[in-house]
């Protein structure tokens, strides 16, 4: 039961959001756009997954928002070269893997912390982008948009689909050997290596497979506009470092799940619109952020000094 | 004669101009214990590196039930049935018993699928039959030093090892994890697992071992069947030449009181009602086995787990150490048992070591004074014999024994008028021992009041002037310094 | 005598210097033109040297408050969201409130180490980890700055005896360099010359050791975030002064030059290690490229300045920190485990 706490409190933290906009402002629950706030979030939920993983493996990622960016633009740009659909996701997700990479191979092959490095990647990416495109949108082609079906019929179709991809991965992460070879590297490296677990090796996949994923939802973004902005990736990394430390995994490494990440997203998610109903301005959203970053943190660490902290 | 389980043949090893092992012979057999003694730098545990596989020898051969291996991996190693128990438990902290003990035996294979059924219920058997009580779906951090190294040897127990390695394995442990270990010890023996112990305790390897290997500067000195040997021949073939007297005699003429604690307690670290006090010019021992409270007791009179009852006195006047900075003000120095993490900063030169505790004093207004800091660390590097290559020398260039003796030198540089002593020699070889034994008798001998903390039986025995026992957190009697192993270790498990 | 030399020569701060003057000269000469009228202009004037200091100011100020808390292994994200907020801050005590400016100045120093305690305060008596606080703060104190100012207000028409700060020359050299000078060699003698600076270094290397030396960590390290706060608020009045007006987007992405400048200045990204002159070396470093590529007329026409600096200061820390664990890397290579067998000991058979 204690083992599920963080996750029980973040989804009766939820559960009590819900509640109060069901009194105060029911307009919330208003189908059509819940449906479509829901499908705006699955890609965040997506990279929030990923971003579960690197911070459970005891490393961080800052630069998702830049590569979301770039690829965004990228399979923008092959899209509108006539390429189909198929083709374009993949090359979406082999983009992201690549950039992956390069955090990859400098964070487990350099043994560099990742906050700088990623840190680095970030404005390479996002500088190297606007060089290029100067902030010019990519048009894309008809039919590309809701994957050619209908708003409502492509917006379910993507959350069902990260719903998917949601389960897959939280089932994995609980019974699949690499899944929990990811919780004994951010636990204690060298017990890992020790245990003939390659800690580099793991470390390095985990970036590549959040620079997939985050591929994948650039994606999923793709198909909700007609236009690519180059801006589209700006602020994610926060928004989904709050939602995975909100939702109970630890800076610290080894522990979370990703059922509590979704609470978190889904609470942070609702923050936003509350925010609006209550008529709070939007220019708070950052600071709230900001604050609710803090507030998670704060209280993993009075929890902690509880239980005995790991140095 | 049946082959042994495990042969080392002309094993040679490098590290850079060092040279760790050279040309070692070593064998075990199945079902024996097999010592492997030898002083700091001999090569112990460059020989325990190289057959678990973290390390490629140069040169020589190993082999294992027979067969030659080569380019040997933890991983390959731990296939051969070679396993491992280190002092510091490699385990996952965040994760649970059950799952520490998975990952360890389950292999490799990242595609797997996890069985937590049967994991919790090789967990429950494993751990039942070296009678830990221990439950599988508790958290490694929330276990004690002791139990962890527990869990481990139950790893090594599922891993189906052939050839046992133990680090020291004692060292943490109460007396009766202490006997459970020896039991645990004797029924792989029994099993025909063969155990390569090594302990610097020559007590347990009386009481264990069959044979016993000493190695001395990268060489194997000699094997001998345990029966057939004597405490005093084996520290001569560890350190080349006879020691009779192991401890400096006592000159013990104490003067005032300088430290006395009343009903001394802290309940978040166990101790509670301890009383006593120690006198100018004495060294009071401080004995028991580990989970008394000694270390804890220390860091109460240090300030790092502060008391909540009772009273301190430090030369009759009340002080309440809240911080390490009050204790260090009031004349408290404590010099700790994990020298490379608490005593001495690694990469920090002899000098600045020396200097760190007292910057108030040496550095006025915080400017720093690099001729005075240089000057003290000279006089510290002579007064204790340290061998290094100066001043500036980092501190993780030094040996055990001479790192702690850059510990000690910044403690003593506070003029304190108590110093505690945490595991002094832990660690350290023979000869370096002697030497530290030698500098706290004058210490002493000058007017410094030492309070000692050894696991070490003859260390206390042969150090102290009083013995205080500590049990469950509190000192249960005071002995004469001259009393015997026997009458100590009955107070310290309440046996009279 | 000779050892020595070659020591003084591979130091990290020696090379870095000599890189420094390459790409000075680089620029002088392509950089620095004869325009229509036969004046000189460009990377190779007066003025854009001038220009070059004054930007490096505040840059300079931010890697200066980065130093210490670098060394004590922390790290602090929230400076340049920090000097955002405290222009904000400042324009409003001296706009809004109708104070005279040094009261605004000396109370926007107050909030700025009061911000700073912030952090200070969640990471020592939480014990929580600095790189998550500091993303927090980051995030709240720029959503803060522009939260008051509803992302549109700019506070202008400062005095000009204030902008004379950002704005004007003082003995010859730009006024705020004059504070620079102050700040770089205060924290110098702080971090090299006192008890101060050689706890950051032990609580660096070893918290633990530390502590139990004796030395007041929580306190020390409470202060580098503390002090922090105070050069960012003092970065925050110069900006201020320099542009002639606060708006709340004021330092944005300043992090990323500043943590570079530290790292390029050879301090380790792990503690213990590191020198304020080496930090100086690299402010210098990155001025210079940001200044510098403003000048080439290539970027000129593509008017990318922005872009190439940022693009070119991200990949200068990747190969910053890549050079940084290159020697580690090459000596466990060399120590790279042999494995030979002795011909006089080939194995009989065991049959």
């Amino acid at each position: 039961m204690s083992r599920y706490f963080r996750e029980l409190s973040v989804a009766g933290a939820l559960i009590v959001v819900l509640l109060g906009l069901a009194v105060f402002a029911p307009a919330f629950y208003q189908p059509q756009p819940l449906l479509s706030l829901l499908t705006r979030e699955a890609p965040t939920l997506i990279v929030a997954c990923g971003m579960a993983l690197v911070i459970i493996s005891r490393q961080i990622d800052i630069s998702v928002g830049s590569q979301f960016s770039v690829i965004g633009v990228c399979a923008g740009l092959l899209a509108a070269k006539g390429w189909p659909l198929g083709f374009v996701l993949l090359a979406a997700v082999g983009i992201g893997a690549l950039l992956g990479a390069v955090n990859g191979v400098l964070v487990a092959g350099l043994g560099l912390p990742s906050i700088v490095v990623t840190l680095a990647t970030l404005v390479t990416l996002r500088q190297g982008l606007n060089l290029v495109r100067q902030g010019e949108f990519v048009n894309l082609p008809d039919g590309l948009q809701w994957f050619g079906l209908s708003q409502s019929g492509g917006q379910w179709t993507l959350l069902i689909a990260a719903l998917v991809i949601l389960g897959l991965l939280g089932w994995g992460l609980r019974h699949v050997a690499a899944g929990r070879f990811v919780y004994a590297v951010g636990s204690d490296t060298e017990a890992a290596r020790l245990a003939g677990i390659r800690p580099q090796l793991c470390t390095f996949l985990v970036f590549v497979f959040l620079g997939a994923l985050t591929g994948l939802a650039a994606m999923m973004n793709l198909v909700q506009s007609p236009q690519v902005q180059p801006l589209s990736g700006s602020g994610l990394e926060l928004k989904v470092i709050a939602a995975v430390v909100v939702g109970g995994v630890a800076i610290s490494g080894g522990r979370g799940s990703l059922w509590g990440v979704f609470a978190g997203l889904l609470l942070l998610a609702c923050i936003a619109p509350a925010l609006i109903h209550l008529r709070i301005e939007a220019y708070w959203e950052k600071a709230i952020q900001g604050a609710i970053i803090l507030l998670a943190v704060v209280a993993d660490g009075v929890r902690s000094r509880r239980g005995g902290a790991k140095s | 004669m049946p082959a042994p389980v495990l042969e080392l043949r002309q094993l040679t090893k490098s590290f850079g101009g060092a040279r760790a092992l050279r040309g070692v012979d070593f064998e075990l057999h199945a079902g024996e214990v097999h010592a492997l003694l030898g002083e700091n730098g001999a090569g112990k545990s460059t020989l325990i590196k190289i057959v678990t596989g973290a390390h490629q020898p140069d040169d020589g051969l190993i082999i294992v039930n027979g067969v030659t291996v080569s380019g040997l991996s933890p991983a390959s190693a731990r296939s051969l049935g070679i396993a491992c128990i280190y002092q510091q438990p490699a385990l996952f902290p965040d994760l649970t018993v059950a799952e520490n003990i998975g990952l360890r035996l389950e292999g490799t294979a990242p595609a797997r699928r996890i069985d937590w059924a049967s994991r919790e219920e090789r967990a429950r058997t494993l751990l039942a039959r070296i009678g830990a009580a221990i439950s599988p779906d508790a958290e490694v951090r929330s276990l004690s030093m002791p139990e962890q190294q527990l869990v481990e040897i139950a790893c090594a127990l599922g891993a189906g090892a052939r050839i046992v390695i133990m680090d020291e394995p004692t060292a943490s442990l109460t007396q009766k994890e202490q006997h459970l270990l020896f039991a645990v010890v004797r029924e792989l023996r029994a099993s025909g697992v063969g155990i390569i112990y090594i302990s610097h305790r020559l007590e347990e390897i009386f009481a264990l071992a069959d044979r016993v290997t000493v190695l001395r500067d990268g060489q194997s000195v000699g094997t001998s069947v345990v029966g057939d040997i004597n405490e005093a021949t084996l520290i001569r073939m560890m350190v080349g030449r006879e020691v009779t007297q192991l401890y400096p005699p006592s000159e013990c003429s104490p003067g005032a009181q300088v430290l006395s604690l009343t009903n001394v307690g802290c309940k978040t670290s166990g101790v509670h009602g301890v009383s006593f006090d120690v006198r100018a010019g004495e060294i009071f021992g401080l004995a028991g086995l580990v989970g008394a409270g000694r270390t804890e007791l220390a860091r109460v009179l240090f300030g790092i787990t502060p008391a909540d009852t009772g009273e301190i006195a430090l030369n009759g006047e009340t002080i309440v150490p809240r911080t390490p900075q009050d204790a260090v003000e009031r004349g408290i120095a404590y010099v700790p048992e994990d020298r490379r993490r608490h005593g001495v900063v690694l990469e920090m030169p002899i000098a600045h070591n020396a200097t760190l505790a007292i910057h108030r004093k040496i550095f006025r207004g915080a400017w720093l004074r690099p001729e005075a800091e240089r000057s003290l660390a000279l006089d510290y590097i002579r007064d204790l014999a340290i061998k290094c290559s100066g001043p500036d020398a980092p501190g993780g260039s030094l040996s055990g024994g001479n790192q702690q003796k850059v510990s000690l030198a910044r403690w003593l540089a506070t003029k304190p008028r108590l110093l505690i002593l945490d595991e002094p020699t832990q660690g350290v070889d023979v000869g370096a021992k002697s030497e530290i034994h030698k500098i706290i008798r004058r210490l002493a001998k000058d007017g410094l009041a030492v309070l000692l903390i050894s696991s070490d039986l003859p260390e206390i025995l042969g150090m102290s002037d009083r013995i205080g026992v500590m049990r469950g957190g509190t000192v249960v009697d005071i002995l004469p310094g001259n009393s015997d192993a026997h009458a100590v270790m009955a107070t310290a498990l309440g046996q009279h | 005598m000779k050892r020595d030399w070659k020591a003084l020569l591979l130091r990290h701060e020696t090379i870095l210097l000599l890189v420094l003057i390459a790409e000075w000269v680089f620029f002088y000469y392509a950089g620095t033109s004869t325009n229509r009228r036969g004046v000189v202009v460009g990377f190779g004037t007066l003025d854009r040297q001038f220009d070059i200091l004054r930007h490096s100011c505040e840059i300079g100020l931010l890697a200066l408050a980065l130093t210490p808390v670098i060394i004590t292994a922390g790290i602090d994200l929230s400076v340049a969201s920090l000097l955002g907020l405290c222009a904000i801050l400042f324009g409003k005590f001296w706009h809004d409130a109708g104070l005279p400016i040094p009261v605004a100045i000396a109370l926007t120093l107050v909030l700025g180490g009061l911000a700073g305690a912030l952090n200070g305060t969640l990471i020592t008596k939480l014990r929580l980890p600095p790189l998550i606080v500091t993303l927090g703060t980051y995030s709240l104190f720029r959503g803060l700055a522009e939260a008051i100012t509803r992302g549109a207000v700019t506070y202008t028409d400062f005095p000009a005896g204030f902008l004379f700060l950002g704005q004007e020359r003082w003995l010859g050299l730009p006024t705020q360099a004059w504070i620079f000078f102050a700040a770089a060699i205060a924290i110098w003698l702080l971090v090299h010359r006192t008890t101060f600076g050689r706890s950051f270094r032990a609580i660096g290397y070893s918290p633990e050791g530390a502590r139990y030396a004796g030395l007041p960590v929580e306190r020390r390290v409470a202060l580098v975030y503390v002090l922090a706060g105070v050069i960012a608020a003092v970065a925050a009045i110069i900006y201020t002064a320099r542009l002639g007006q606060a708006k709340a987007d004021a330092g944005l992405g300043y992090e990323l030059f500043a943590i570079t400048a530290v790292v390029l200045g050879g301090t380790s990204i792990f503690g213990g290690a590191g020198s304020v002159h080496g930090t100086l070396l690299g402010v210098a470093a990155i001025a210079v490229l940001k200044n510098g590529l403003a000048t080439l007329p290539v970027v000129m026409r593509m008017n990318a300045a922005e872009e190439m600096a940022g693009l070119l200061t991200g990949a200068l820390l990747l190969v910053a920190l890549t050079s940084s664990v290159i020697p580690k890397l090459l000596a466990r290579w060399h120590t790279r485990p042999h494995v030979t067998v002795s011909p006089t000991l080939k194995p009989k058979s065991t049959a």
